[in-house]
């Protein structure tokens, strides 16, 4: 019932896509003996809830995104899982076959290509899934195997569903998972080596966007990290992968995002009721308060022990399904994360300057030094007065978001609780990119999910934030001049004049 | 009579036709060798078996004449290697220091400096006009895993690493060079046709290795001009652009 209104093509959901198992398997068992299967791995957040409640979480990111083995396309989020669409136009050709009008690229119907009744007589039969023995292009006559039933006109199908996310999972599972991990929670073999840590895409962040601030990646963003890297840090270039290639990556970690992300809000729904900490806290609580009472000699019931105060949890978790309140939480969550995904991809999510770039002149720069050592931005105070990264901020200690417990280190965090260095404006190195642009976009949107804030459009104006941008792209050229690192002839010399110490 | 070499077989580099030559000729010596060495003892085998036991034996062992043949014979061999590759290795790794045939220093134009890390390659190239500095230069123009060069004559590079070793190899041109921490190494090569050729890092470098593969984009020097200006242009985009009227 509200299963079927979750998906906008009822038969596809979650069941219907166990055609997309055949590919991965065979490619992941290749290589040097078999390794450790590939599993997605839950938050400890997810653990932490009580059985049942668990069971339930499990449950639903297992039928609705599959295992690494056995994806499951969600029909709701804004993914292209590949595949042609199509309806029967007539079936009035030889037993077997129909004409049919294509909604994509006929040249992408391969022989033997599974084919997916969406709606129609055949969608809730056995033969809902079949395949294709052939397709005559110019005809338009699509020949269907054995045993495929027999359709009628205005029966929509989709041929080779899923086919770019199983080649997204094998681009994936070959180049990225290394570091980035099965579950793109940046916990991979070797993610644990690099400094800075690989991305965690679980909680649907990615730092370098040319979008607003509280708006997702877009496509191309992350198109182009893949291709060309972040300098500085160690993602490195996949330049030569293959257009067909990266997008297909892309949308495999889109889908990793939503899914992490999906997994996170839902059991932010059910932490304050139906966590074992949760729960703990609560019954401490209330047996203090009781001891409490009985110390003053006031009446006071005695509170439930933590084995029982967790069963009536688990009562009022089986309540809270029998209500549709789960339900609902599904619901709630998959709109969310829908509409934020395909905001980001609108023009109106995209940060543009209306403005020229303010003329790089000597006078722009000392404007914009002037701003950058004002306190409209404080930019000082983190990346320090001659921009090395050095402001007064790395040298206190800040809480934990939303707690007041301190971090044990020094200096900057950022959401994912990584240790984070202000970023030295004077080595020349740009990880969202060079262009004039992609600094103008850091000032105006900030870096998501780090202390770098997003200055918007009311507290700099567009020339000020040029200004910024042209003082910013001086740096590493003004301040380098006394202490350039020399070539290699030209150090031999200076070594010589150096006093011993 | 190539067709196991990289690519076509087909060396795109003027030395890469000598260095084939090269490798043709020592293949050569060394299957002589093996063949003769491998049938002389095939030969003393099947002869030994067939002396009689009552025969006297014949000890070759401590023969001053056959210790002077096979040392002289083999260092012969390897002095006619090393004199006949002499050329060769001069010109891949030193003629790009010599003087002309005035005395004048010769002008080498660096056209990049190309920079392997872990694990991808991250290329310089000074502005069109402009020669190649040893420190960046704000209009210098960067690209990653694809090195542009022009075609046509004599090209160098700056080799350089961020980390590890790597190695830079370009097997269709024929031109390998490692890239060692702390050293800014010039590298040689011409391409004599226009193409993509594949770029490798030909030295194990860590775990992922196997991603360090770039491409080598060989134009002729007017379509390099173009595309320097071109990326130069890309690089310095500010994003406005003029509203449709
Ligand atoms: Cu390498």
């Amino acid at each position: 019932m509200l299963r079927e209104n979750l998906i906008s093509m009822p038969r596809c959901s979650r069941t219907g896509f166990s055609v997309l198992v055949t590919f991965g398997l065979a490619v992941m068992n290749l290589g040097c003996g078999n390794g450790p299967q590939a599993v997605f791995t839950y938050r400890p957040t997810t653990d932490d809830l009580i059985s049942e409640a668990n069971k339930a979480v499990t449950k639903t990111l297992t039928e609705d995104f599959g295992t690494p083995e056995k994806l499951v396309a969600w029909e709701r989020f804004p993914i292209n899982y590949g595949g042609v669409k199509g309806t029967v136009a007539s079936t009035d050709g030889p037993a077997g076959s129909v004409t049919v009008s294509l909604e994509g690229d006929s040249a992408k119907i391969s022989k033997n290509a599974s084919l997916l009744w969406i709606s129609g007589s055949q969608a809730n039969g056995k033969s809902a899934e079949t395949s294709v023995k052939g397709f005559n292009a110019e005809t338009k006559t699509l020949q269907l195997a054995s045993g495929a039933g027999a359709p009628s006109a205005g029966d929509r199908f989709v041929v080779g569903f899923g086919e770019d996310m199983q080649l997204g999972r094998v681009v994936y599972m070959k180049n990225c998972m290394h570091c980035h991990g099965v579950t793109g929670d940046g916990n991979g073999p070797t993610g644990k080596f690099l400094n800075p840590r690989p991305r965690d895409y679980r909680n649907g962040k990615f730092k370098f966007t040319s979008t607003q601030s509280q708006e997702k990646a877009t496509r191309d963003d992350l198109h182009r990290i893949v291709q060309y890297g972040i300098p500085g840090t160690y993602m490195p270039s996949f330049l030569l992968l293959g257009e067909r290639e990266t997008t297909a990556v892309v949308e495999y970690i889109r889908w990793l995002a939503v899914r992490g992300e999906f997994e996170k809000r839902f059991v932010e729904e059910l932490t304050n009721d139906y966590s074992q900490t949760a729960i703990k806290d609560s019954t401490d609580k209330a047996e203090k308060s009781y001891l409490e009472k009985k110390r003053n000699k006031e009446e006071a019931e005695k509170p439930l022990n933590l084995s029982k105060a967790i069963k009536a949890a688990g009562t009022a978790f089986k309540k809270y399904v029998d209500d549709k309140e789960l339900d609902g939480a599904i619901e709630e969550t998959a709109n969310l994360l829908a509409a934020a995904w395909t905001q980001a991809e609108t023009p109106e999510a995209l940060v543009v300057p209306t403005s020229q770039r303010v003329e790089d002149t000597p006078e722009s720069r000392e404007r914009g030094r002037l701003l950058y050592m004002s306190n409209t931005t404080k930019c000082y105070t983190c990346h320090g007065p001659t921009g090395r990264g050095d402001g007064a901020a790395t040298e206190d200690f800040w809480d934990k978001p939303g707690t007041n417990v301190k971090y044990p280190n020094r200096g900057l965090h950022d959401e994912w609780g990584n240790p984070l260095k202000p970023r030295n404006l004077t080595s020349g190195q740009y990880r969202g990119g060079r262009r004039p642009l992609d600094l103008f976009r850091r000032i105006r949107a900030g870096i998501k999910g780090t202390p770098m804030p997003a200055f918007g459009d009311t507290v700099l104006k567009e020339p000020q934030v040029w200004d910024i941008v042209n003082y910013v792209m001086s740096l590493p050229y003004q301040q380098k001049q006394p202490t350039a690192v020399k070539h290699p002839s030209e150090t031999v010399a200076n070594n010589e004049e150096k006093p011993a110490n | 009579m190539h067709w196991w070499f990289p690519g076509d077989g087909n060396a795109y580099s003027t030395l890469g036709g000598k260095i084939d030559d090269l490798f043709y000729l020592i293949l050569v010596i060394v299957s002589v060798t093996f063949v003769g060495t491998s049938a002389a003892l095939g030969y003393a085998l099947w002869r030994g078996a067939a002396i009689k036991s009552d025969e006297k034996v014949w000890f070759s062992h401590g023969s001053h004449s056959l210790e002077v043949i096979w040392t002289i014979v083999p260092s012969a061999v390897l002095l006619f290697i090393a004199l006949y590759q002499l050329d060769v290795w001069a010109e891949y790794r030193m003629k790009g220091f010599a003087k002309e045939k005035d005395g004048s220093p010769k002008v080498i134009t660096v056209v990049a400096e190309v920079t392997a890390r872990q694990f991808e390659w991250r290329i310089r190239y000074p502005a069109n006009g402009k020669p190649l500095k040893p420190t960046p230069q704000p209009d210098d123009i960067y690209s990653v895993n694809e090195l542009h060069v022009p075609t046509g004559g004599l090209v160098t590079i700056t080799l350089r690493t961020d980390d590890v070793q790597h190695a830079f190899f370009v097997p269709m041109l024929r031109v390998k060079q490692d890239a060692v921490p702390g050293k800014m190494i010039p590298v040689w090569f011409d391409a004599t046709m226009p193409g993509n050729y594949e770029m490798l890092c030909a030295e194990l470098c860590g775990w992922g290795h196997y991603k360090m593969k770039a491409m080598l984009v060989a134009q002729s020097a007017d379509d390099f001009e173009a595309w320097k200006d071109k990326a130069s242009a890309d690089q310095f985009d500010d994003g406005y652009r003029k509203p449709a009227e």
